[in-house]
């Protein structure tokens, strides 16, 4: 089909509206665009150059001032993925984030759904009270808390790290996912309810689905929580084979003599990493989650 | 009434210690399309809440298809809501909407399919079948809410304003669809509305309701002719009724009513009042005819509406303001002088002090 146009064109409405968008864009430029790229800078500066250092060679940082590696080499990685304990520590870090994850995910998405739905007595008191454990400094938790675990016999095994790491996400995620559950309308569940949908199936098929961008949010912060957490187990593991890899970096830095900065920066680089490829996938699920109509 | 259906027995609800419905009795005979109107807040919603057990029930009794309902679940109690906000699933598609109940209720493969069928039929939901809420129209999500309500084939269906978020034009169209679906179906329909012009003309019962109580319950234009109490006459009919404070008084042989600013009105003559009664004197806009000068009220126009085949008219006389619509094309401008003429026979004559009819 053919469209005939019956109007003769205005070029001068044309280029009037052309400069008005040209404006309209730089606004939008200036007001959205360069905080943005500042953000950007300032965010991937630190990592550009710990991956530029990693692919230094051993002393080259101490003698060169360049950026850009003279000659790079991924000696480095190899090096930090040859290290006896290598394996040990990320499988540390990975077990202990998947079960920080998932655990209070769990607990939070329960929780969450009766702070957000059921009028109980105390609910406000109850949910302020969930905050303190992330109000006060986790330094301040840690003497007592190493008391309690000694006293239990749980230093220096998983589920000291389980348990500490587990309590502390538990609260960051029952508060994102109260909003969401709270900001779904009350009549989607009662609709459920006619249709014959009991607590757990109005939860599963209808609140959770809804409510899934916030979960995942919730989720990515828990596996970061767990993924980067220092204080607890610094604290309260001392075996080397128990360690995680951020307690790792950490005693990579302590026991090299001449601090071999190639190999620490392939260190941080391969302890960012994983958690880098988690943020790029899940953020994605977010996004389409939203866009196939889960918000009105 | 032997088909009664649904059934009220002094039905009341609080709120902590607020009472929010004050003893609520009606039957409500079987495939009857009942509206339930009245202003905003006087327990409407919360009548079809408690009926679909979405909402406790402090005292008194709930029937429907003569079982007691009162502590049955929701989804055994055989009814369908439709909400105001559609309330659909946003998640799923329109399929998966219609589905859901029915998956709930672990319905066999085929008959899921058939019964979507058909109700995907009757609202024409077919090409929409695979789209998510957010992708369809107001009056198209409107649809799909009545065909969640359709595919549980309910014995009773709730209704609660379910138009009142489309625009003027679309509301007129679902109105008419709403109670073709109605007259096919039979199924026996509770709805729930502010508007009188949608009770007035979807019910075969309109129940008007008043702060937690029912006014008048009967057939719209019972109710229109023959408001039991001051609240049916003003809330009925648009434009309002026009109604005047007044005193009886003797005019012999016969009484009339003064209503002041020197205007007497006829009443009619088997009126059961006495002089000195204070009373309200009710006149229908289109029981005012104009007059003759000299005959009846002298107002004068104040304001000219015409809608058409028919005119509304303001007119102010004695410190009144009368709403008058007439099916004459009117030849009259504001300022003009105007004598109306009440229809005596069609007076409405309430008591002031308690608002019941005389
Ligand atoms: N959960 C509640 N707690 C306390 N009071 C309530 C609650 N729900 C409703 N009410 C009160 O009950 C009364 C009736 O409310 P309801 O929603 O039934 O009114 P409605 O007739 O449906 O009004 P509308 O036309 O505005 O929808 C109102 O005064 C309202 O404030
Ligand atoms: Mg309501």
């Amino acid at each position: 089909m053919t469209i005939i146009s019956r109007t003769e064109p205005q070029p001068s409405a044309g280029v009037v509206e052309f400069i008005g968008s040209l404006r309209f864009r730089a606004g939008r430029f200036v007001l959205i665009g360069i905080p943005l790229v500042i953000l950007v800078i300032w965010t991937t500066v630190p990592i550009v150059w710990a991956v530029l250092a990693s692919l230094k060679e051993p002393l080259e940082i101490y003698q060169s001032n360049t950026l850009l590696p003279s000659n790079p080499s991924l000696d480095a990685y190899r090096e930090v993925l040859s290290m006896p304990g290598f394996r040990g520590w990320l499988w540390n870090s990975v077990l202990v984030t998947v079960v920080a994850t998932i655990v209070p995910l769990t607990i939070s998405i329960l929780a969450a759904y009766g702070f957000a739905r059921y009028a109980f007595r105390f609910r406000h008191l109850l949910l302020l009270l969930y905050l303190v454990p992330r109000i006060i400094p986790r330094v301040s938790l840690i003497v007592p808390l190493n008391n309690l675990m000694t006293d239990l016999g749980l230093v220096n095994t998983y589920w000291v790290l389980f348990i500490t790491y587990t309590a502390s996400a538990i609260p960051l995620a029952t508060w994102i996912l109260v909003g969401f559950f709270g900001s779904i309308p009350k009549e989607i569940e009662e609709s459920a309810t006619i249709d014959g949908a009991n607590m757990w199936n109005r939860l599963r098929r209808v609140m959770i689905p809804i409510a899934w961008p916030g979960v995942v949010t919730a989720g990515v912060l828990c596996i970061r929580e767990a993924w980067n957490e220092f204080a607890f187990v610094l604290a309260l593991v001392n075996e080397t084979g128990m360690r995680t890899l951020p307690y790792q970096l950490y005693m990579l830095k302590d026991s090299m003599g001449v601090q071999d900065y190639a190999v620490y920066n392939a260190f941080t680089v391969l302890t960012v990493l994983p958690l880098l490829i988690v943020y790029l996938l899940l953020e994605r699920r977010v996004v389409d989650s939203i866009v196939s109509g889960a918000v009105k | 009434m032997d088909n009664t259906f649904v059934e009220f027995r002094d039905l009341r609800k609080s709120y902590g210690a607020l009472e929010v419905l004050h003893g609520i009795n009606l039957a409500i005979g079987k495939h009857a399309f009942v509206v339930l109107v009245g202003p905003s807040g006087c327990g409407k919603s919360t009548l079809l809440r408690m009926i679909a057990g979405l909402e406790a029930i402090t005292a008194g009794t709930i029937s429907i298809d003569g079982r007691v309902v009162n502590r049955i679940h929701a989804k055994d109690r055989g009814i369908a809501m439709v909400f105001q906000s559609y309330a659909l699933y946003p998640h799923m598609t329109v399929r998966e909407n219609l589905s859901f109940s029915l998956e709930m209720a672990k319905t066999p493969k085929d008959v899921m399919v058939a019964r979507i069928e058909r109700a995907a039929g009757i609202l024409h939901l077919d090409p929409l079948l695979d789209r998510f809420p957010a992708q369809l129209s107001g009056g198209q999500r409107q649809r799909v809410a009545m065909g969640r309500a359709l595919v549980r084939e309910p014995a009773l269906f709730l209704f609660d304003e379910p138009l009142s978020n489309l625009d003027a034009k679309l509301r007129v169209e679902m109105r008419a669809e709403i109670k073709a679906l109605h007259q096919r179906l039979q199924s026996t329909t509770i709805y729930v509305t502010h508007d009188q012009v949608e009770a007035m003309t979807m019910a075969d019962l309109v129940v008007v309701m008043n702060d937690g109580r029912i006014e008048q319950s009967g057939r719209p234009l019972e109710l229109y002719d023959h408001p039991a109490t001051l609240f049916v006459a003003e809330f009925l009919g648009s434009p309002a009724m026009n109604l005047l404070r007044g005193t009886v008084v003797s005019r012999s042989p016969e009484k009339a009513v003064d209503v002041g600013g020197g205007i007497l009105l006829p009443l009619p003559e088997d009126a059961s009042v006495t002089a000195g009664q204070d009373v309200v004197y009710g006149m229908r806009p289109e029981h005012l005819a104009i007059g003759k000068p000299g005959q009846g009220i002298g107002a004068k126009v104040s304001l000219v509406e015409p809608a058409g085949w028919e005119t509304h008219l303001h007119a102010e006389g004695g410190g009144h303001i009368f709403r008058v619509i007439s099916t004459k094309r009117l030849d009259v401008v504001p300022g003009d002088p105007v004598s109306l003429v009440p229809d005596a026979g069609r007076v409405h004559l309430f008591d002031a002090a308690s608002g019941l009819r005389i």
